[in-house]
């Protein structure tokens, strides 16, 4: 009896995850038609870009040559489109205009990992970090931590993220020597398994990350606080600090699972956004990451590689989504 | 007592946390190996792509500055050209061959031996594949032949003298390995095999590369430096922060207030030079819409500018305002001092501006604000480049002063791509603009007045912006094309400098300039104003090649 209760429990949950992944699908046909879309209504064509880097010495001939071999065309928008579907589905992202003629796959996979790196696990710390911070301060209201952490985390938030960052860079790196002032690693090592390379990494890493972290971390907590306040409100609480739980355990699988929901909704966006949101980052950092690749694929109307980017941006939403989706259907049963 | 026991060992764990965390980073602070020089990329990038093809002039900086080299260099800091793969040139009788002698004793990296016929290989290159002919060099080009193992002979198809410029500087590829590359218009020759004096691919990385020695090359005992090494910096304030800190030993940045931000931080070894040895700005009047096609309103608007302000807040002084005939220090030979005279319309005058003003029947209302004849208020758009932030406060300069003398002027900043293409197709009313670089202002002067280069509107012009065009120019630039007398030469650019201060087609704002910073810690030779041997800028391709074999490594 409980196992068939079991089953038709993941049955019900299957079958959610399935039919969110239809809803997906659609999301990113959409997605992949507006990466085409909308760099074409962009002021400017690549041309013309292509043109302005030769200063004006390229020769109508030469020029004609250069179209050729970067794959311009003047087909009809449908055709381009059509050829384009077909391209993307066979994982061809083509040739980017900036980086010729290297092409867009090698152009985003060579930056793509350092963005994951470095954006994903501070988004990831930011938000182990502020919700547990946001927990605690629920639990003890007005101790010190209630106190004086939201305001502190707040009023540094508030702060433009360039600025905070360039500050930090400026003091830490610059003046008092600490940390390097770019890179993700230093220029006489190799990328290899090994310690001093390993170290080097997470030395370099440590000042981007923790202003992202800092940046993001007021956020975190205190919508976990507001929430986890009105969840301690609940009657169910107190039945279960009248049965005598522990209070460890009322507070994190009692509570603190209740008032999760909307912090992992929010979770699922920033995962989402690490790949465009690390822009300002990777430039103060120096990071070979993906975000300064799109604003100089913007200058240079480098289409081919603002369709690569836009659609590793959007397909990291939705998949972060749809995992955000899967937590859900976990943490709260009413959604199935 | 119990409480303490049980945090002692996580705060000891911490610690230990921390300092093998420092131990693994100790090597970090570790300066670059003895004899390799750090050098700013011309392309700020976040991550390099690994392509050393000098053909298009899209390679990494190091394929036509330090691995492939051109038959001549021209020199502008000495206005000359210095003898590099070729010994010597000459042209015959009916300007109709050039002759190049190519130098003897002269190996690829690979250990082969170069010869004329390299240099022939290359230019049949781009005439087979018209995408790498940038200058177009096939336009005037009859055909290319090598009499002898080291004679090379072009054939012209009508005498054109500035073509030497080209033919002389062009990257010179090697006949056995290129002949084998299938398209050499997207081949990114990883390994390259060149005859300059760094050739070998030490590493490469997507934050940084470093290339080594040529183990061949032709300089006997040169060069003096282990290898090059390129860190990447996306934007002028990560270079900027690397140079003062004392990472960089050769840069070409802007840096703003110079001698605060980086001589007084160690003014023993931090130096600069700035020569204004480059193209000139322009503000360019678009001459299909009226007024701007009246000589009066250019001359006016141009006196309503006060370039000694506008030098001062976009440029720290850097540059100083411009003559009247556009000419920056790389032409200062070439410079009329009749024509020079003779253009007081860049001096500040808005007094004489409001005069010109209302003669042409532009005038000032109750209003406060100039109103065209038709009854219209005179307005105008300056266009510029997001984040050039030095043109940008030149035109907010600009914009002001005009008000001043009752024209309305707004600022208008377009992404580049954008800004572009207004400019090339004559969608603007003002905008900020660059010159025609070369060994002579022929360029310059073809690509501001030759009726050749002035499109139609809507058409992409690759120069010509403002669409001013003058029979008489095209006399004078045709005969510069033929005559190799310097005399007449001389005759012909006083000429043309004086027709431009005449009609005023574009207003000359500032001479451009020649970024380069170095720092004598490591390394000394370097160009400087006491000895310009060469431009220190490491921005211009192929002049590094004289640096670079000049400098030595100090112990």
């Amino acid at each position: 009896m409980n196992l068939s209760r079991a089953s038709s429990k993941l049955k019900s949950g299957l079958k959610f995850v399935l039919r969110r992944l239809g809803f997906y699908l659609m999301a990113a046909w959409a997605s992949i038609t507006l990466a085409f879309l909308i760099p074409r209504l962009m002021p400017g064509d690549p041309a013309s870009a292509m043109f302005a880097r030769f200063k004006g010495q390229l020769k109508p001939e030469a020029m004609d040559a250069l179209r050729q071999a970067f794959g311009f065309s003047d087909a009809p928008l449908h055709q381009q489109y059509l050829s384009y579907l077909g391209h993307v589905l066979r994982g061809d992202l083509g040739i980017s205009i900036s980086h010729f003629p290297a092409s867009v796959n090698t152009v985003i996979g060579g930056a793509l990992f350092w963005t994951l790196l470095l954006a994903g696990v501070s988004v990831v710390l930011s938000f182990g970090i502020g919700t547990a911070l946001g927990v605690i301060s629920a639990w003890r209201r007005d101790g010190k931590l209630d106190r004086f952490a939201p305001p502190a985390l707040i009023f540094l938030g508030a702060f433009p993220y360039f600025w905070l960052a360039m500050l930090a860079l400026f003091l830490f790196g610059f003046e008092l020597g600490w940390f390097p002032l770019g890179h993700a690693y230093a220029d006489h090592l190799t990328p290899e398994f090994s310690w001093a390379f390993i170290g080097s990494v997470l030395k370099h890493a440590i000042l981007p990350a923790v202003t992202i972290v800092v940046a993001t971390l007021g956020g975190w907590m205190l919508s976990m606080r507001n929430t986890m306040i009105s969840v301690l409100g609940e009657d169910y609480i107190s039945l279960a600090q009248a049965k005598g739980l522990l209070s460890r355990r009322v507070m994190w699988i009692y509570a603190a699972r209740n008032a999760l929901l909307p912090n992992v909704t929010g979770f699922g966006m920033a995962l989402g956004f690490v790949l465009s949101g690390s822009l300002l980052t990777e430039i103060i950092f120096s990071y070979p990451g993906q975000g300064y690749l799109l604003i100089q694929a913007v200058r240079s109307l480098d289409y081919p590689l603002i369709q690569g980017l836009f659609l590793t941006i959007t397909l990291a939403v939705l998949g972060a989504n749809w995992l955000v989706d899967i937590a859900y259907a976990w943490l709260d049963p009413r959604t199935r | 007592m119990e409480f303490t026991r049980a945090i002692d060992p996580l705060r000891s764990r911490i610690a230990l946390l921390l300092c093998s965390l420092a131990a693994a980073c100790e090597p970090e602070s570790r300066p670059p190996d003895p004899g390799v020089l750090v050098i700013t990329e011309s392309e700020q990038t976040a991550s390099y792509v690994r392509n050393f093809n000098p053909l298009l002039g899209a390679g990494r900086w190091a394929s036509n500055h330090a691995i492939y080299e051109p038959l001549l260099i021209y020199n502008v800091a000495q206005s000359r050209y210095e003898p590099w793969l070729a010994t010597k040139y000459a042209w015959s009788e009916d300007g109709l061959e050039l002759s190049f002698t190519t130098r003897g004793g002269v190996k690829w990296s690979d250990g082969k031996a170069f010869s004329a016929k390299d240099a022939a290989f290359t230019f049949d290159l781009l005439h087979r594949f018209p995408a790498l002919d940038i200058n177009g060099v096939w336009k005037f080009l009859e055909r290319v032949d090598t009499p002898g193992e080291n004679q090379l002979r072009f054939h012209f198809k009508q005498p054109f003298v500035p073509g030497l410029y080209y033919l002389a500087t062009q990257p010179i590829v090697s006949e056995h390995k290129w002949r084998d590359v299938e398209d050499p218009v997207t081949f990114s020759d990883p390994d390259p095999v060149g005859t300059g004096p760094f050739t070998e691919i030490e590493s490469f990385q997507s934050q940084v590369y470093q290339v080594g020695k040529n183990p061949n090359y032709w300089q006997p005992g040169k060069p003096k430096l282990a290898a090059l090494r390129f860190p990447a910096f996306p934007a002028n304030d990560q270079t900027n922060l690397a140079l003062i800190h004392g990472d960089l030993d050769w840069a070409g940045t802007f840096v703003p207030a110079i001698e605060r931000t980086f001589v007084s931080r160690d003014p023993e070894n931090h130096r600069y030079w700035f020569p204004l040895m480059q193209g000139s700005v322009l503000l360019y009047p678009n001459h299909t819409r009226a007024p701007l096609d009246d000589v009066r309103v250019r001359k006016a608007l141009s006196q309503a500018i006060d370039r000694k302000k506008l030098v001062q807040v976009a440029l720290f002084d850097y540059s100083r305002p411009a003559d009247a005939t556009g000419l920056s220090d790389a032409y200062a030979t070439y410079r009329d001092p009749q024509a020079v005279a003779a253009g007081d319309w860049v001096n500040h005058d808005p007094e004489r501006a409001g005069g010109l003003l209302d003669s042409a029947g532009i005038k000032l209302a109750d209003d406060g604000l100039r109103h065209l004849p038709s009854g219209a208020t005179f307005e105008l758009e300056v266009n510029v480049v997001a984040g050039w932030s030095d043109w940008v406060r030149a035109a907010q300069v600009i914009c002001r002063n005009l008000e001043q003398i009752g024209v309305k002027a707004t600022l208008r900043s377009y992404d580049f791509g954008a800004w572009f293409q207004k400019l090339q197709r004559g969608d603007f009313w003002l905008s900020l603009g660059w010159t025609e670089e070369g060994p002579t202002p022929y360029s310059l002067y073809r690509g501001l007045m030759a009726t050749e280069t002035k499109q139609p509107l809507e058409e992409e012009a690759a120069t010509n912006w403002h669409r001013f065009a003058s029979p008489k120019a095209d006399a004078w630039l045709a005969e510069l094309e033929r005559t190799t007398d310097p005399k007449r030469e001389r005759a012909l650019y006083a000429s043309l400098q004086r027709l431009f201060v005449a009609e005023a087609p574009a207003l000359p704002l500032f001479p451009d300039v020649s970024w380069g910073e170095y720092n004598l810690k490591r390394f000394k030779g370097f160009p400087s104003e006491a000895d310009p041997y060469a431009l220190l800028t490491p921005n211009k391709a192929p002049d590094s090649l004289l640096v670079l074999t000049r400098l030595e490594a100090k112990l």
